[in-house]
C-alpha cells in the first residue's frame, strides 16, 4: 500500500471517491478511527493554540535571528528619524535666527526713521532746550538776523527748531527753510511771522544759550533776545515731507 | 465521523483552555501544525482513492510532525532555522496543494 500522503501525482482512481469518503464518514467507529480522531483533535488543538499565540504576541514567537533583524531594523529607523529630527531642528534654528535678524533690522530702521524724521522736521520732538523770545519792539531785527540766529543755534547743536510769531503762525525750521522780509514782514517758508518771534529750540540748553547771547549772533539779536532754558520742551509744528524732484539716491556701489 | 468530531473537540478545547505555548516549543508548533495538515489532507485523499489505512495514517502523521519539527530544530542549532522552516513550509505547502488537487478531481471530476 503506498503512502497516502506522498506528493506524487496519482491519476484519479475510478469514480467513487466521494462515495468512499461518505462511506468512511458513516462507517461504524472502530479503534483505528479513535486513534485518528485523537491525532486530528491534537492538530485542531495545536492550530488553534498557535493562532491565538500569534495573535497575542508576535515578538514572543520570533527566533533569535529574527529578533536581531527586527532590532537592527528598529535601530536603523531610529537613527534615520534622529537624523530627521536634527535636520528639522537645524532648520528651525535657522528660521528663528533669520526672523530675529529681520526683526532687529526692522527695529533699527524704524529707530533711524524716527531720528531722521525729527531732523527733517516731519515729526514732533520733545526734550531739553531753550526758548528764545525776540520782542524787538523797535523793529530792528530783520530776516537775515533771524537766519543768523538759526545758524548759530544749529552750530550749537540744535536738533529741532520752530519759530512762532505774534500772529500765532508757527513754522518748523527745516533744511530748506528760507527767510525773507519783502515788505518788512518776516516770511519763513512763505508764512508771514510777526513780532515778537519765539524760537523753541531742542538741544543742549547751556550751549544754545551761549550761542545766542555771547558767541555769535548780531548785536540786534543780542539786544532784543530773551533766552530761557527748559528741561522739557515740545516742538510740535511739523513740515510736510517733500519728494525731491530732481535728486535721486546715488547708487551705493562706487 | 469520529475524526470529524475529534477535530471539533480539539478546536473547542483550544478555544476554551487558555494554553500558553511553552517557550521551547514555540518555533516548532507552526511547522508541526502545517505538517499535520499535510498528513490530514493526504489521509482524506487516500480515503477517496480507497487506499486509506489507519496505521499508515497514524505513522505518517506522527512522522511528518516529528521530522518537520526535527528539521527546524536542526536548522536552529545550525543557525539557519528561519531559512529551513521556510523550506519545510514550502515543501509541505506544495504537498498540500497536490493532495487538495487530487481531492478536487474526485469531488468535481475536474
Amino acid at each position: 500500500m503506498p503512502d497516502h500522503a506522498h506528493g506524487k501525482f496519482v491519476p484519479p482512481s475510478p469514480r467513487g471517491g466521494p462515495r468512499r469518503l461518505w462511506k468512511a464518514f458513516t462507517a461504524r467507529p472502530d479503534g483505528g478511527q479513535v486513534v485518528v480522531a485523537g491525532l486530528i483533535a491534537a492538530l485542531g488543538f495545536g492550530a488553534v493554540v498557535q493562532v491565538r499565540a500569534d495573535e497575542s504576541d508576535q515578538l514572543a514567537q520570533a527566533r533569535r535571528s529574527e529578533l536581531v533583524q527586527i532590532l537592527s531594523d528598529l535601530n536603523q529607523r531610529n537613527s534615520r528619524l534622529e537624523d530627521e529630527v536634527a535636520e528639522l531642528q537645524a532648520a528651525r534654528r535657522e528660521l528663528q535666527s533669520g526672523a530675529q535678524t529681520e526683526e532687529a533690522a526692522l527695529e533699527q530702521t524704524a529707530t533711524r526713521a524716527r531720528q531722521l524724521a525729527i531732523l527733517a522736521g516731519t515729526a514732533p520732538a520733545s526734550g531739553p532746550g531753550v526758548v528764545v523770545t525776540i520782542a524787538d519792539p523797535s523793529e530792528r531785527v530783520q530776516a537775515r538776523h533771524v537766519m543768523g540766529v538759526v545758524q548759530e543755534l544749529r552750530v550749537a547743536g540744535a536738533e529741532a527748531i520752530q519759530l512762532e510769531g505774534g500772529n500765532d503762525n508757527v513754522v518748523r525750521i527745516g533744511v530748506d527753510s528760507y527767510f525773507l522780509d519783502p515788505d518788512g514782514v518776516l516770511t519763513v517758508d512763505g508764512v508771514p511771522i510777526t513780532r515778537p518771534y519765539v524760537l523753541t529750540v531742542i538741544g543742549d540748553p547751556s550751549a544754545l544759550n551761549a550761542s545766542v547771547l555771547f558767541l555769535g549772533g548780531s548785536k540786534e539779536i543780542q539786544d532784543e533776545s530773551l533766552v530761557e532754558e527748559h528741561e522739557d520742551l515740545l516742538v510740535d509744528a511739523v513740515r510736510e515731507p517733500e519728494r525731491p524732484e530732481y535728486a535721486r539716491p546715488a547708487p551705493d556701489d562706487n | 465521523m469520529i475524526p470529524a468530531i475529534g477535530l471539533l473537540l480539539g478546536i473547542a478545547a483550544g478555544l476554551m483552555l487558555d494554553v500558553q505555548v511553552p517557550l521551547t516549543l514555540q518555533p516548532y508548533l507552526p511547522i508541526a501544525v502545517v505538517a499535520a495538515l499535510d498528513a490530514v489532507f493526504g489521509g482524506v485523499r487516500a480515503v477517496m482513492d480507497g487506499v486509506f489505512d489507519d496505521k499508515v495514517f497514524v505513522i505518517s502523521f506522527i512522522s511528518n510532525v516529528l521530522i518537520a519539527a526535527f528539521i527546524v530544530f536542526l536548522g536552529d542549532q545550525l543557525g539557519v532555522g528561519a531559512q529551513l522552516s521556510t523550506a519545510v513550509i514550502v515543501v509541505l505547502g506544495i504537498r498540500i496543494f497536490t493532495n487538495v488537487a487530487n481531492i478536487r478531481r474526485h469531488l468535481f471530476h475536474a
